[in-house]
């Protein structure tokens, strides 16, 4: 899905936008030509450039006194981060009238040494991103420094001294330095163009390889995942072919086999033998006929073509009449066959002959994977707000005490023709289509059906069905639909 | 969008999408020259020697609300080119609104489909419902042969809800009117999805107002719904 957010979606710093190296290059080429010290701050006051001349041993001087210390800092704080706006002693610059349009927002801070600054912020796409200070500079309308600002901060302080120091200051017009500064300004806004360009280039050229990356190992998941899926698949049909094949052949082989021995008189007038075989007979002719039934509905539903047929129904009536047909394997097999019903239930509906087909494909199951001994229960509740299927509904539960599934093919179960044990000496008959007929036709009322298990405790598999099935009276189970037609042109 | 509330900043963000060659870094060069310098940013563009758009283009417009709300306006351009598909879903991430560039020539029915499943496919990539997002149809490229009549192009029109303006943007024409579209339709999403009107006090009238107050509209459609402006004023 999405990527991180893209470099064109955030506001680019000013820091960002230039390369500090060749920045410093180029300030500092500009303070050794006009002899004018710049810092550049961006809006959170973080310094990007700071080169100073000429007023090193001045400032330095005035620094040795505890109170000139105090008032340099001050005047330094209100320059780097003060407001750019006509207060806290700015003013606006004494300017030629012809650079008055371009110097707007251009400020003048006087120091209390005499000296001064100019600040002009930077603007960018009608931000102000930071500001360029110039300065400090002896101003060419000083006439007598030093002023009294400077000589009270202390009794000792030495004008000689101090005025040795400024001439070390470049000693210009604020008109000048104001020139050179809106040269500066010029020159930063084509840096900062070209540093935009390449920083948004450079980013959305990474941003672009990752994304491309990302699509490609999407897309290779994608096949891989697609070919263990073709692989499974591919391997259950040869197991359905085998198991179908196992299946048909040995029924029917049975079933010719004793005719065979009938006809041939070899046993003669019936007997108690004879009953047997004639029983042999009947019991493999029924499998045989189960079976061929499962893959009838099985390929049915696969083709779209099952139609349920929904009408009111009695849900206690539903099990009793599942348990009868089931009572014959139950008592061969010798397990336990319990029923919990409500006393009185609702009316619900539902299409009876697949809901009864449903109930007795799981306790087949329930009673085939349970060995001598063991138990098999059936429960069904009564209607109530189903929070799974957000409406009124039932459920009927089938519990075993047999072997159980292994939690990892809880899914898988429920695929045509899959069994846990498909080795072709497994213990237990069956094609694997059972639960998937219970899982088509369950979900075709707009039920769903669960299971919950632990290996060699048992199994205990969950339907829970609305009263009134979610759509009209007949419906269509239709195998799902993977892909997905592409919109329709616009041009 | 991205509305700053402590900042009083609001960013809206267009993108100009469609096949290659069709014309959307034009739209945004003839935008460019018809704006004054003032209220906008150079026009940063990153093309290949041919001319091919290699990243994206970017043109920034901005102004204050008379409530003293900052608004940018960001008109990206995507590459066309078919190889730079991450790069487009990426110039895409959170439009408001996209100005569809389709070259109208009859031959190019099919790649313009291509690139609005394209469209529809890195909108969702970016987590934009494609229901959400209004889009505006350009038909440039008017003047070649071959191109769409418009009673064709007023057929194609009806198999969408997508307001549709003819272009020749190489000429300059229809290039502001479909920046009003897209810029219209852009507000009134966000003015349901946000309310700016109620939020920030900015109505559509006044947004459509200023930005076009600095943007050159004489000579095309804009000249009848826009009030007349007096040159280099500010409104
Ligand atoms: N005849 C004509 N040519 C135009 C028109 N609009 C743009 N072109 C030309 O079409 C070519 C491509 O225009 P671009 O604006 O670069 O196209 P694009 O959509 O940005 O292309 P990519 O960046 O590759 O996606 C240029 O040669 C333009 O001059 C128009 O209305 N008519
Ligand atoms: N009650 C159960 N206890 C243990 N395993 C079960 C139970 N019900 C189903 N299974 C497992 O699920 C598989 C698929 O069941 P089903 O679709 O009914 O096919 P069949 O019963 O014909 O093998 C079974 O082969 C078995 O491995
Ligand atoms: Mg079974
Ligand atoms: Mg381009």
């Amino acid at each position: 899905m999405s990527q991180r957010e893209s470099v064109l979606q955030r506001r680019v710093t000013l820091g960002a936008m230039l390369d500090t190296e060749s920045f410093t290059e180029v300030v500092r080429g500009f303070v050794e030509l006009y002899r004018v010290g710049i810092k550049v701050f961006d809006d959170k006051g973080a310094k990007l450039a700071d080169i100073k001349i000429g007023n090193g041993d001045f400032c330095g001087y005035v620094f040795s006194f505890p109170e000139g210390r105090r008032r340099c800092t001050a005047t330094v704080g209100r320059v780097k981060d003060g407001p750019l706006a006509l207060s806290h002693g700015a003013r606006l610059p004494v300017l030629e009238p012809d650079l008055v349009p371009q110097a707007r927002g251009m400020l003048t801070v006087p120091c209390f040494t005499g000296l001064r600054y100019l600040i002009v912020p930077i603007a960018w796409e009608g931000d102000q991103i930071g500001r360029v200070v110039f300065g400090p500079f002896m101003p060419e309308d000083l006439k007598d420094f030093a002023p009294k600002t400077l000589t009270e901060i202390a009794e000792g302080f030495d004008v000689g001294n101090a005025k040795t120091l400024v001439g070390k200051v470049r000693r210009a017009p604020e008109g000048t330095i104001a020139r050179v500064m809106l040269h500066f300004g010029q020159l930063l806004q084509t840096m900062l163009f070209g540093g935009q360009k390449m920083y948004l280039t450079s980013q959305l050229h990474i941003e672009a390889t990752l994304d491309n990356n990302r699509e490609l190992e999407e897309r290779n998941k994608r096949l891989e995942d697609a070919n263990t899926r073709l692989k499974e698949l591919d391997r259950l049909k040869s197991a359905f072919l085998a198991t179908v094949s196992h299946e048909l052949r040995t029924p029917l082989t049975s079933i010719i086999g004793y005719s065979e021995m009938l006809a041939e008189g070899l046993a003669g007038p019936l007997n108690g033998e004879q009953v047997d075989y004639v029983r042999t007979i009947m019991e493999k002719g029924e499998t045989l006929l189960k079976l061929i039934s499962s893959i009838l509905d099985i390929s049915q539903i696969e083709a779209g073509k099952v139609r349920l047929n929904f009408e009111p129904m009695d849900a206690v009536e539903l099990i009793n009449g599942s348990l009868s047909s089931l009572r014959p394997q139950v008592q061969k097999k010798g397990v336990a066959l319990e029923a919990k019903l409500p006393a009185k239930m609702a009316m619900v509906s539902g299409d009876r002959d697949r809901l009864r087909q449903v109930i007795v494909n799981l306790l087949t199951n329930a009673v085939k994977f349970t060995p001598k001994g063991g138990r098999v229960a059936v429960t069904l509740t009564d209607v109530q707000q189903q929070p799974d299927l957000n409406a009124p509904g039932y459920r009927i539960l089938v519990e075993d005490s047999g072997v159980g599934i292994p939690a990892d093919q809880f899914d898988k179960i429920f695929n045509s023709f899959y069994q846990v044990d498909s080795s072709s000496t497994r213990e237990y008959g069956g094609a694997g289509l059972g639960l998937a007929i219970v899982k088509s036709f369950v979900e075709g009322h707009g039920g769903v059906v669960r299971v919950a298990s632990e290996m060699g405790h048992g199994s205990r598999f969950t339907l829970v069905l609305p009263v009134t099935p979610s759509t009209q009276q007949h419906i269509l189970i239709t195998p799902p639909v993977t892909s997905v037609s592409p919109a329709d042109d616009r041009f | 969008m991205q509305l700053n509330h402590a900042q009083r900043e609001l960013t809206v963000k267009i993108v100009y999408y469609g096949p290659g060659l069709s014309g959307k870094t034009t739209n945004l060069q003839m935008v460019h020259q018809r704006t004054s310098p003032e209220v906008r940013g150079r026009l940063l563009t990153v093309e290949t020697h041919d001319d091919r758009t290699l990243f994206f283009d970017l043109l920034p417009v901005f102004f204050s609300t008379a409530n003293g709300f900052k608004v940018k306006v960001k008109l990206f351009t995507v590459p066309g080119q078919v190889i730079h598909n991450a790069t487009r879903r990426i110039v895409l991430q959170g439009a408001d609104a996209v100005a569809f560039i389709a070259d109208s020539r009859r031959a190019a029915a099919a790649e313009n489909n291509a690139y609005w499943k394209n469209l529809v496919e890195n909108m969702k990539e970016n987590n934009l419902d494609p229901a959400q997002v209004p889009v505006v149809i350009q038909y440039n490229k008017r003047d070649l042969p071959d191109t769409k009549t418009d009673a064709e192009i007023e057929e194609t029109r009806k198999k969408g809800k997508e307001p549709v303006v003819g272009a020749i943007a190489i000429r300059g024409i229809g290039v502001l009117e479909t920046l009003y579209a897209v810029l219209q339709s852009a507000f009134r999403s966000l003015e349901a999805r946000a309310g700016l009107t109620k939020n920030i006090g900015l109505g559509e009238r006044e947004f459509l107002t200023q930005v076009f107050a600095n943007i050159d509209v004489t000579g095309t459609e804009l000249e009848r719904i826009l009030p007349p402006r007096t040159p280099g004023a500010r409104p």
